[in-house]
């Protein structure tokens, strides 16, 4: 009675197992999603932490409905741009819903990363060592202001061409620079055919290029880090409060040893903190 | 923060972190349901509030209220704010200095505020700072989601107007002039200056004309109209407040 082969008997499996050790062996795959996944955070995050996780799945359905949208829009000033949205609108299947949901995403993601810094900022949570997390998000925050500018024009209705040559003069009358940057957004000193192919290949290109770069060095101070705890966690609250006591009683062991302070009520306010506790 | 600070932040840390849980699943499971219903909100709003082609481009008419994205109102609601008849450095503050200043000052905050104390209640200048920049914010957007649009369909209450000087009001009016400047309390109350006394100024057509063409942003450019709608359009705006009230 010999056992030989323990591993699995399905041949299937065998071979995935192979494939996995075959490229975990050179990648590191293996070890770096668990290091990744199991990595310890500090017990009692918040709801409020899932902003960031948020904003980054809106990013990649802005970029997923982005990608459908490219396949029929047609960057021409002179109608094309236009009929072509009016086709994605109504001719192509779900056109409208993906349409709606690239437009509303954009709202949305807005929203999201507004609502993700204020939480870092309420929670103090880029200060040491967490400040060049806070500039590549500040960073993230233009870069999507700027996508809602340059993806507003492509619609190429009047509202959006009229707003957008009120946005570009705006950038234009800045000083010294200026000019130069009106310039180079407007593809010339007009705004024209030029200015609309520079505003898309601006809008699907540069900029998220740009946004998945920095996510990419965002989360990568993120998981080095460590994200931060909430400065009332539980854990927080036990130490200050530890420490208030030992204050407190510190100052008592201070009264007592003052003469003429016998009378004053020394154990009173850690014994009553204790009896509610 | 001084060493011995950041010293003790990284050992609370640590122990933070060594009685905390492992990422997976503890936070992911909360990640996903936020993402989640974020998702779903944002297709029940594709859905119940459908996005609209408006009208196509046509850039010899800015019959038109140039009106940004809700998330940019805030900053048109700045031009507003300082915009004066003497354009030059009020419109600088509201185009340049302020959303500099604002933008610095986003990018190199964490190098401004380095105290060790993070609960909020007692950063009083962080909590300030949040509640004024919030609240400005969102009373700047409201302002400009309630600012009225486009008035041109009312029509102006002036008299006194020759023939060339109402051929030059429909010009104003056909251009949409009416959605940034105001004229004896009709139109929008910015980001133009107010032009009811514009004619005060005592300037000539040719150099109204010029203007015309190449005005100060924000003010978009009109050399594209006709030469015979820009003399019109001239002759009506210099007679504003002496000839034409
Ligand atoms: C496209 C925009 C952004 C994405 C995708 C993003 C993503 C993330 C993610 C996934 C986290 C992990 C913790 C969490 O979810 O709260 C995070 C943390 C952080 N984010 Fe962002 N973020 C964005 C914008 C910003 C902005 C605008 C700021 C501030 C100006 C910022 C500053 C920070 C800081 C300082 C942390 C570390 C917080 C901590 O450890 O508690 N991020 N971000």
């Amino acid at each position: 009675m010999t056992t030989k082969d323990i591993g699995p008997k399905n041949p299937v499996q065998k071979g995935a197992d192979a494939t996995i050790d075959f490229v975990d062996e050179r990648s590191g795959v293996k070890t770096g999603t668990r290091w990744f996944l199991f990595r310890n955070i500090p017990e009692g995050t918040s709801w409020f932490q899932t902003l960031g996780f948020t904003a980054m799945v809106v990013f990649g359905m802005q970029a997923i409905t982005g990608i459908i949208l490219a396949m029929y829009y047609v960057p021409d000033t002179q109608g094309g741009a236009y009929k072509s949205i009016e086709y994605i609108t109504n001719e192509v299947t779900w056109g409208w819903l993906v349409r709606g949901m690239h437009k509303w995403g954009a709202s949305v993601m807005i929203i999201v990363v507004f609502l993700h810094m204020a939480r870092v900022f309420i929670w103090g949570a880029y200060k040491y060592p967490r400040e060049l997390t806070w500039v590549t998000g500040a960073m993230l925050l233009l870069l999507t202001m700027f996508m809602g500018l340059t993806g507003y024009l492509l619609v190429w209705d009047q509202k959006a061409y009229w707003a957008t040559v009120v946005a570009v003069n705006i950038f234009a009358s800045a000083p010294i620079l200026g000019p130069y940057i009106g310039d180079i957004l407007r593809a010339g000193p007009e705004f024209g055919p030029a200015t609309l192919s520079r505003f898309y290949s601006i809008h699907m290109l540069v900029i998220p290029g740009a946004i998945a770069t920095f996510i990419g060095l965002h989360l990568y101070f993120i998981v080095r880090l460590g994200i931060s705890e909430p400065p009332w966690s539980k854990r927080r609250l036990r130490i200050e409060r530890d420490e208030e006591d030992a204050r407190r009683a510190a100052a008592r062991e201070k009264a007592k040893a003052l003469p003429g302070s016998v009378n004053y009520p020394a154990s009173w306010p850690v014994e009553a903190e204790e009896a509610t506790r | 923060m001084k060493p011995a600070d950041k010293k003790a932040y990284d050992k609370d840390y640590a122990q933070a972190k060594k009685t905390g849980k492992p990422f997976f699943p503890y936070a992911i499971y909360k990640d996903t349901i936020i993402a989640g219903l974020t998702v779903i909100a944002t297709i029940i709003l594709a859905i119940t509030v459908r996005a609209e082609v408006g009208e196509p481009v046509n850039p010899a008419t800015t019959d038109f209220v140039p009106r940004p994205e809700w998330y940019f109102y805030f900053a048109f609601e700045l031009l507003k704010i300082f915009k004066n008849q003497d354009a030059l450095t009020p419109v600088i503050m509201a185009t340049f200095m302020v959303p500099n200043i604002m933008i610095i000052l986003l990018v190199v905050w964490p190098f401004i505020d380095r105290g060790p104390e993070r609960r909020i209640w007692k950063r009083p200048f962080a909590l300030g700072m949040t509640v004024i920049v919030t609240g400005l914010l969102c009373y700047l957007t409201w302002m400009g989601a309630n600012s009225p649009a486009g008035v041109a369909s009312q029509g102006l209450p002036l008299s006194g107007l020759d023939e060339q000087a109402t051929k030059g009001m429909d010009v104003y009016m056909a251009n949409g002039c009416g959605s940034c400047h105001m004229v004896a309390g009709v139109g929008a109350p910015g980001p133009g200056p107010d032009l009811t006394n514009e004619g005060a100024k005592g300037w000539d057509n040719a150099k109204m004309i010029a203007w015309f063409k190449a005005p100060k942003a924000p003010m978009p450019s009109y050399a594209s109209l006709p030469p015979e709608d820009l003399e019109n359009l001239a002759t009506f705006v210099n007679g504003l407040g002496t000839k034409y009230k």
